[in-house]
């Protein structure tokens, strides 16, 4: 018999409280994976979009909602002139309901520039030329569209031909739909309107460079923004927020946990107090008493842990794969997520497993024998 | 007054001068000035009615609680003020309880290892131990049942395997009969004496049953906090 057999027949002794105390603490674990998971997909996805592309600088109005605010198709021109610049283009993108799919993201990119070049045809072609009324589908797209070429997809009030289904190289790009510039401007009744420039640096540029640049454009376009493209993730607003709300709400489930847990660690004291006195009767020190109750609460936390990160990822796997998200971001389910989560849940059992632990040693000996 | 402790071969383990124990705030006084000494490989019994605080006085000697007042020494060293208590516990004492005490989770065999935790014993050692501590109680058939299989005096000689389980030089027994039907109680005290004279650890008892305490070489009489009488058996 080791200490740690003492740990674990404290807890199989009273089996559906424990599994109780488990399934609460899980719910909690779930939750931090599937959102953290979800904020964290749609970041990388981002990411990677950006990558795929080539885009070394990104310049927007992000002060909007959750797509930037559109402003005047010149600061295009401006930014062209700008040294330390290689290629410039443009473009307005959207979420938009499109007939049955929920949300997608919508690409009007200027016809030309080096954002068409990384798409792959699949099947059909890409338009002939800016002019032309429309769209080609990241595979993905198409997917939840139900859409082949030759069908038509209805965007807004206008109805454009599929002629194209691409590979995007990136989740966020395979989920999109593409249509030239021009054309997306009609269609949302923003002529002469984008939402981004998208620069290509000289290749090896240094990062100062970079910086310089960014601060010419905030001199021409004050009113926006240029960022570095490997750090728009992580200095967005949007971003940001993403983030704050998906770590907020875990931390509620987080907290239900630990009351959970802590609910069945002061049962447990309170229920085992003879037996604590019988352990300081026999010669345990407090220290030992404690570390029995911390322990049982981080074995808690732990297994909760495991089962809270199989069920978080499963519902992530689920939810990645529904129709609103499919093609939207790409849940991620990386080995540093599954382990953060399971240390907040050892430390969940831990922070639970102080006040019992405290009570416990407070006990007198004498007067735990007499319980 | 109390007579002069009789005088036997053997270090002063236990001293009591002058103890007392209040409860609610003054209202219950188990202990009324107690003196007493304990000479190391006594048996003693510590007898007298309900409430005459007998196991109050065990308990004081097991540093399970603290005495009011008035002076409790252990060997020389004074068992309120003693540094580590639990060490005391462990080590130096054995405590074998009138209602067993025995946790009901675990085996016989891992009822006997449980104090050997504040030990240096490995895994395999305590296992050695707890086996050999059992067959010394004649319980060595019966090391994976769970207390709720054993009868009573099984039960109490599983305690007294655990009592001994880090070689204490004392062992306190509180009523350790008082649950037993009277077959059962002569063999425990039979267990009692014949650990008593084989490992030579002082034992103190407590009881209120006087063909028990006749057995004992020295008994001590208590009343309304106090003792009244100290005697050594004549066989001794």
């Amino acid at each position: 018999m080791t200490f740690f057999t003492i740990v674990l027949r404290s807890l199989t002794r009273r089996p559906v409280r424990t599994c109780l105390t488990l399934v609460g603490i899980s719910i909690g674990i779930a939750a931090v994976v599937a959102l953290v998971g979800m904020a964290w997909g749609y970041e990388k996805g981002i990411g990677k979009q950006l990558d795929v592309m080539g885009i070394d600088v990104v310049v927007s109005n992000m002060s909007g909602g959750l797509m930037p605010k559109v402003f005047d198709e010149s600061l295009q021109n401006e930014v062209s002139k700008l040294p330390r610049v290689a290629a410039v283009t443009s473009a307005l993108m959207q979420m938009l309901s499109v007939e049955d799919a929920p949300i997608m993201m919508i690409s009007g990119r200027e016809w030309g520039g080096f954002a068409w070049d990384k798409l792959k045809v699949m099947s059909g072609r890409l338009p002939i030329d800016g002019n032309e009324k429309a769209v080609v589908l990241g595979h993905l797209a198409a997917e939840v569209l139900k859409k082949k070429v030759g069908d038509t997809v209805q965007i807004e009030s206008e109805e454009l031909a599929v002629v194209g289904i691409v590979d995007g190289q990136a989740m966020v790009e395979n989920g999109t739909v593409f249509l030239p510039l021009k054309v997306m401007q009609e269609v949302t009744g923003n002529q002469g309107k984008i939402n981004f420039v998208d620069i290509q640096v000289p290749p090896n540029s240094p990062k100062s460079e970079i910086e310089l640049l960014c601060k010419d454009i905030k001199v021409i376009f004050p009113e926006g923004r240029a960022m570095i493209a490997s750090e728009v993730v992580g200095t967005s607003q949007g971003f940001r927020v993403a983030r704050a709300m998906s770590w907020s709400t875990s931390l509620l489930a987080i907290i239900v946990g630990v009351l959970g847990v802590m609910n069945t660690m002061l049962m447990t004291v309170f229920e085992r107090t003879h037996e604590i006195g019988i352990l300081l009767a026999v010669g345990w020190r407090k220290s030992r008493i404690v570390c029995m109750v911390l322990y049982e609460s981080a074995l808690l936390g732990l297994l909760g842990g495991i089962v809270g990160v199989t069920l978080g990822a499963v519902g992530l796997l689920i939810l990645g794969s529904s129709p609103g998200i499919r093609g939207f971001l790409e849940p991620d389910l990386s080995p540093k997520l599954m382990i953060i989560s399971i240390a907040i849940a050892v430390v969940v059992g831990i922070v639970s497993g102080l006040y019992p632990a405290w009570r416990s040693s407070r006990l007198s000996p004498s007067v735990a024998l007499q319980s | 007054m109390v007579a002069a402790a009789p005088t036997i071969p053997g270090e002063l383990i236990y001293e009591a001068i002058g103890l007392k124990k209040q409860f609610d705030n003054g209202k219950v006084m188990a202990l009324r000035g107690l003196d007493l000494e304990i000479r190391q490989g006594e048996f003693v019994a510590i007898i007298g009615q309900s409430g005459c605080g007998k196991s109050t006085l065990l308990q004081m000697l097991g540093c399970l609680d603290r005495p009011s007042e008035g002076t409790l020494n252990y060997r020389g060293t004074s068992i309120p003020d003693m540094r580590d208590p639990a060490a005391y516990r462990a080590h130096q004492i054995g405590f074998v309880f009138q209602s067993f005490h025995l946790l009901p989770t675990f085996t016989v065999l891992e009822n006997v290892q449980i104090p050997m935790f504040e030990g240096k014993l490995s895994r395999s050692q305590r296992k050695a131990r707890g086996i050999e501590l059992l067959e010394s109680v004649g319980l060595g058939h019966r090391l994976s049942h769970y207390p709720s299989e054993l009868s009573g005096g099984e039960r109490q000689r599983v305690a007294i395997a655990r009592g001994l389980a880090n070689r204490p030089s004392v062992v306190l027994a509180d009523e350790p009969t008082g649950n037993l039907d009277s077959e059962s109680a002569v063999q425990i005290i039979d267990l009692l004496l014949e650990l008593h004279g084989k490992l030579g650890v002082t034992l103190v008892l407590v009881t209120h049953d006087l063909s028990v305490a006749e057995r004992a070489s020295r008994t001590i009489r208590m009343k309304d906090g106090r003792v009244i009488s100290d005697k050594v058996a004549a066989s001794h």
